[in-house]
């Protein structure tokens, strides 16, 4: 396992439900540029940590990567050749709950060209679309 | 110099989500005009023209009502989820005469020194709340940030404003900083560091199974 809370106030979730757009975190607040959701999904850990490897591999320990997912969510699964029954499986993996228009990762401290090369090669790691971001800076 | 840009401006009959949700298709951005102790007025603005607008630097605007014009300064924008379309503009009535209190983007020019040692500069804020005249505001602050070293930060109050501009908010705010990045931890490290499971709020812990003295001392009864 990768990312994951400390702690925790119960160790096992409900699939729950994830309806609309994100109304929070949908624009770039840290670096110059960001990785957009265009889907709706859950993001695991290793997706998470696997988008963090290959933009800093790529960056050569230029710029900065900043994350703006975290997997809070756990995800429990049964055991393979198990009968059903005997209650809720124990937690497997966890996830971030990622709605259209979040934005995942922000680089800055690099050229424009550079982070979209960055960000195109997370953008593959990732289950979802997504789209390359600027900072706003009108208002 | 604050440049001004005509616009002209249908007033809105009704108000609310669905009405604003027609307008749009029209191709026209709902918006609404105050300010100047006067009655709130909504009104429609052309999409393309007010846009326009924006991306070439205007704040000030002269908004035709009917016969009536009126300069105004765009106050907030709303966009839409994916921060790609305005949906919504706040319009403030103000005099030419008037100053007023506007956040206006901060723009950082040259390269920094502290940027050959290996570090990378982080805008933490990217816009200064200023106080000048209608007809004074800035398109955007330009901060140099040549002279920073490693380790060095600028805050608001070390800013030069152009002449007749005032720094309205806290002048300790901190714009932007020159540090060292710290190595990239790699998955192993990750994983290293990464406890096995998280703990669990208000779950006692089992004490280990120890024999209790108690249960050793009693002897049979009777």
């Amino acid at each position: 396992m990768v990312m994951m809370p400390k702690r925790v106030k119960h160790r096992k979730s409900q699939r729950g439900k994830m309806k609309g757009n994100a109304s929070r975190s949908n624009f770039v607040a840290f670096g110059e540029y960001g990785l957009q959701a265009l889907e709706t999904s859950w993001i695991t850990a290793r997706n998470i940590e696997a988008g963090r490897v290959a933009a800093t591999h790529f960056l050569h320990r230029e710029g900065k990567v900043y994350l703006r997912i975290f997997p809070h969510k756990p995800v429990s699964a049964k055991p393979l050749e198990t009968r059903m029954g005997k209650g809720k499986g124990e937690p497997e993996f966890w996830v971030a709950r990622v709605r259209p228009g979040q934005v995942m990762f922000e680089i800055g401290g690099v050229t424009e060209d550079v982070a979209k090369q960055a960000l195109v090669r997370v953008a593959h790691k990732m289950p979802i679309r997504c789209r390359f971001v600027k900072r706003r800076h009108l208002l | 110099m604050e440049k001004s840009l005509l616009l002209k401006a249908e007033i809105r009959e009704h108000t609310g989500s669905k009405s604003a949700a027609k307008v749009r298709k029209q191709g026209r951005i709902p918006a609404i005009v105050y300010g100047h102790k006067k009655e709130p007025v909504a009104i429609s603005l052309d999409v393309r023209n007010l846009v326009e607008g924006l991306h070439h630097g205007h704040r000030l605007m002269d908004v035709q009502i009917g016969k009536k014009r009126q300069k105004m300064i765009v106050k907030d924008l709303q966009y839409d989820y994916l921060g790609k379309d305005i949906i919504h503009v706040d319009l403030m009535r103000v005099d030419v005469t008037e100053t007023v209190k506007v956040t206006v983007p901060i723009e950082l020019k040259g390269t920094a020194k502290g940027t050959q040692e290996g570090g990378i500069i982080a805008e933490h804020t990217d816009h200064v709340e200023i106080e000048c005249k209608v007809t004074d505001i800035p398109e955007t602050i330009v901060v140099s940030v040549k002279d920073m070293d490693v380790g060095d930060a600028l805050h608001a109050g070390d800013i030069e404003l152009p002449e007749g501009v005032k720094l309205s908010g806290p002048p300790e705010t901190l714009l932007v900083t020159c540090s060292l990045v710290a190595a990239a931890k790699t998955a192993e490290e990750v994983e290293e560091e990464a406890p096995a499971a998280p703990e669990v709020i208000g779950e006692v812990k089992e004490p280990e199974e120890q024999p209790s003295e108690e249960e050793g001392k009693r002897g049979p009864v009777g």
